[in-house]
């Protein structure tokens, strides 16, 4: 009987970088199965970034082209799929960009503001205590993409990569161009505005702010611009 | 309230990705603000649920077409698509070139109805009468074959040129 050892099986990179080196010589099988394996995933990436799913469904598709022509400039020090999120997180990007009008964005700092719970409180009593938890995570995972369409495009982006891709602090902030701090910040930020906007989900009543709320806030807000 | 906000950004890390200060400095953070620890609930409680939302959309989407479409872009085509392209590019070469593929094609069959007319057997041989009295191939314009028979000439048409050139 033979028995392989741990290190002889094959890895999904291992398999990757195969079809990769099938791809190259021209072997259009090889291509193919790298695409089918990573459609749905870089797909769900562009809608996630992009929002709307026919403009996710060709960004996905450009970027596949992108790799193909890109191939024989694949070295192989990352791996493939970080190599093609890379060119898929860039080429959503790209295609927000160039669809969106001037708006201001917001500032990654976070201040004392940020931190008040608007009554998204009650997500996680539901979501830790029910004895539907499960069922209930899973309808609120069909308002998610609702809710991360309201966010702005820089916080989508973070969230969509921290979340699908799985990156860490670091590889976010070399994906995106960013320092580390603005890494945390801005995903702090971004998870904020998610449980503001699946608030209404819970039957939480938007918060009315407080006078003083109100001022102080204005009054940040001057400072940031 | 000012130690909050340096925290508030490390809430959601993983283990491992703080520096060893800022990790015991957030865990000891925690211990002592109510307020943190209902944030990093918060956060946890819907950890997950981004990824779980767009691959689920992905999932219920009709994948069929994408991998061809891509692989039609980047010049490759599955079998079957290439199967399909390459009897219209059949077709498509004849129609280009039926000025040189009508002629040759007609001058094809007449020789083989000739051939089996004339040494096909008994049974396929007709009565001398009802033989071709002579051939006389005849490229006539610029696509059309004259065949001489005993019942007089038929003449074999070339099709209409469609590409109006």
């Amino acid at each position: 009987m033979n028995f392989r050892s741990r290190q002889d099986v094959p890895t999904a990179e291992d398999d990757d970088l195969a079809l990769v080196q099938r791809a190259r010589s021209g072997d259009a099988e090889g291509f193919r199965a790298l695409v089918v394996r990573y459609q749905r995933k870089v797909y769900a990436v562009a809608l996630g970034i992009v929002k709307d799913a026919d403009l996710a469904w060709d960004v996905a598709q450009d970027v596949f082209v992108r790799v193909h022509r890109g191939l024989d400039g694949f070295k192989g020090e990352s791996a493939f799929g970080t190599w093609l999120f890379r060119i898929a997180t860039h080429v959503a990007i790209d295609s927000v960009r160039r669809e969106r009008v001037t708006q201001r964005d917001d500032v990654d700092d976070v201040h004392e503001g940020d931190l008040e719970d608007a009554g998204e409180g009650i997500l996680s009593t539901s979501l830790g205590n029910d004895p539907r938890e499960t069922l209930l995570r899973h309808e609120l995972a069909a308002k998610m993409e609702a809710a991360l369409a309201t966010l702005p495009e820089k916080h989508r982006t973070i969230l969509v990569l921290r979340e699908i891709e799985g990156l860490s602090y670091e590889e976010l902030a070399e994906r995106l161009g960013i320092h580390k701090g603005t890494v945390m910040s801005r995903l702090f930020h971004a998870r904020k505005k998610m449980q503001a906007a699946l608030r209404g989900y819970a039957g939480v009543p938007h918060r009315t702010p407080a006078p003083a709320d109100v001022e102080r806030r204005a009054t940040e807000r001057e400072v940031e611009e | 309230m000012r130690s909050c906000v340096r925290i508030a950004p490390m809430i959601g890390s993983r283990p491992g990705e703080l520096p060893a200060e800022d990790a015991r400095a957030l865990a000891a953070h925690l211990e002592t603000c109510a307020a943190c620890r209902a944030l990093a609930a918060r956060f946890e409680a819907t950890d997950g649920l981004v990824a779980e939302a767009l691959l689920a959309r992905a999932n219920a989407r009709d994948f069929a077409p994408f991998v061809d479409q891509v692989m039609a872009r980047v010049g490759h085509r599955s079998p079957r698509a290439a199967a399909r392209t390459d009897r219209r590019s059949l077709l498509d070469a004849l129609r280009e070139r039926w000025r040189i593929a009508v002629p040759a094609l007609a001058a094809a069959v007449v020789l083989a109805a000739v051939g089996t007319f004339m040494y096909g057997g008994e049974h396929v041989v007709a009565e001398p009468e009802q033989r071709l009295a002579s051939l006389e191939v005849e490229l006539s314009g610029e696509g059309s074959i004259v065949l001489q028979t005993s019942d007089g000439p038929v003449v074999l048409l070339a099709p209409d040129d469609d590409t109006g050139s």
